[in-house]
């Protein structure tokens, strides 16, 4: 464990992760547009943006801190639900985040208030 | 670079095939911006807390910022700093970060087949900007059939801005604004994913595959609990992975919703 890193590692490591993190988004894209991909492929790919979905919903929203939290207690769960509703009825992704941003603040006051402690 | 004749043609065209003016691309990029708001929030706080961080250990202000803007890495910057700060030299620290953004040449991998027109300049700012969370706006995007290059670029563009500008107040004036948490700007990103959730099930199987992958990741959780060690940063491939192929195989009839062709993002004639 150290405290403070070195200049040069810091600038060797910003220029190598700048290099690595474009190649690793653009090659993939660039080589896999340009060819006919298998039908069999596209359809596995065609599952991947839901399963990408649930799996950041359920980490971010139900695994706040990576520890599985008892759903009532959590008060993500309801401002889920409201960005949920707001998104069915007016398909606007800033509506929805920012009322369940609010319902979210909401309840995590009442919480508080009660001593859920969250 | 176009014959005026074939402008006018194309400006009658622009409300079924979105992209081909070129007024309808700055709409269709301003409109991109609009749909990248709720990125633009989400990162303000995890970049504010990526500048305090870095300068905390070592990193100048300069730095921090060069290191977002260059690197858009999210968790992968959080990992670098974590790797540095146990002793780890260059060479692992840019390891470790590239295997835990592995998950965007799946990402990559699935936006492809969209990409068929486009170029390989746009496409290398389409690839610079692909996040967990840019590429959800677009893919829902696409599958709305109203994504372009303009605006999948405008929400690239908002994305790095959100990203660059919070590590920008962390790294300058974090002291005076205190815990950004307070505003409940640490749940947007999860309020955007619930309704990402809701556009990208189109039918009941879309729903079940989901459901699955949300259950991996419990299960992940659990097993941690339980003594089995995955770092967390591995959770939404490991889902992702699973969940698609289990659907691939549970839903042998569900076609592919898009046949790539179809709805390939519209590029501009004259700039491919």
């Amino acid at each position: 464990m150290i405290d403070t890193i070195p200049q040069t590692t810091i600038i060797v490591v910003i220029i190598g992760m700048g290099l690595v993190n474009f190649c690793l988004r653009f090659i993939p894209m660039a080589a896999l547009s340009r060819i006919a991909l298998p039908k069999a492929l596209m359809r596995w790919l065609s599952f991947v943006p839901i399963s990408v979905m649930g799996a950041l919903f359920a980490k971010e929203v139900l695994l706040p801190s990576t520890e599985y939290s008892p759903m009532a207690a959590n008060p993500g769960i309801y401002g889920a639900l409201v960005s949920m509703l707001v998104f069915k009825a007016s398909k606007s992704f800033i509506g929805s985040t920012l009322a369940g941003v609010g319902f979210y603040l909401m309840v995590r006051w009442v919480f508080t208030l009660m001593g859920f402690g969250v | 670079m176009s014959t005026p004749s074939y402008t006018t043609h194309r400006k009658k065209s622009t409300r079924h095939v979105p992209g081909l003016s070129k007024v309808g691309d700055r709409s269709d990029f301003s409109r991109g911006i609009k749909l990248g708001l709720p990125i633009f929030l989400g990162y303000l706080p995890v970049g504010l807390a990526f500048g305090i961080l870095a300068t905390q250990h070592g990193f100048s202000p300069l730095e921090a910022l060069l290191c977002s803007a260059t690197a858009l890495a999210g968790a992968g910057q959080f990992i670098a700093l974590a790797t540095l700060l146990a002793g780890g030299n260059a060479l692992t620290t840019v390891i470790a970060t590239g295997v835990v953004n592995l998950r965007y040449v799946l990402f990559a991998a699935t936006v492809s087949p969209h990409l068929k027109k486009v170029g390989f300049k746009a496409m290398s700012w389409l690839g610079f900007t692909l996040t967990d969370e840019s590429f959800a706006i677009n893919i829902a995007d696409l599958r709305n059939k109203t994504a372009t290059q303009s605006s999948m670029g405008g929400v690239g563009l908002i994305s790095w801005i959100g990203w660059v500008a919070g590590t920008g107040i962390g790294v300058t004036c974090s002291s005076w604004i205190g815990d950004p948490s307070k505003w409940g700007v640490d749940f947007a990103m999860p309020a955007m994913f619930a309704a990402l959730f809701v556009t990208l099930a189109e039918n009941h199987k879309h729903v079940l595959t989901g459901v699955f992958s949300g259950c991996i990741v419990i299960a992940l959780a659990m097993a941690n609990h339980f003594g089995i060690a995955i770092d967390s940063n591995w959770f939404i491939v490991i889902a992702a992975l699973a969940g698609a192929t289990v659907a691939t195989l549970a839903f042998p009839h569900e076609q592919a919703v898009e046949s790539g062709e179809e709805i390939t993002v519209v590029a501009h004639k004259e700039s491919v």
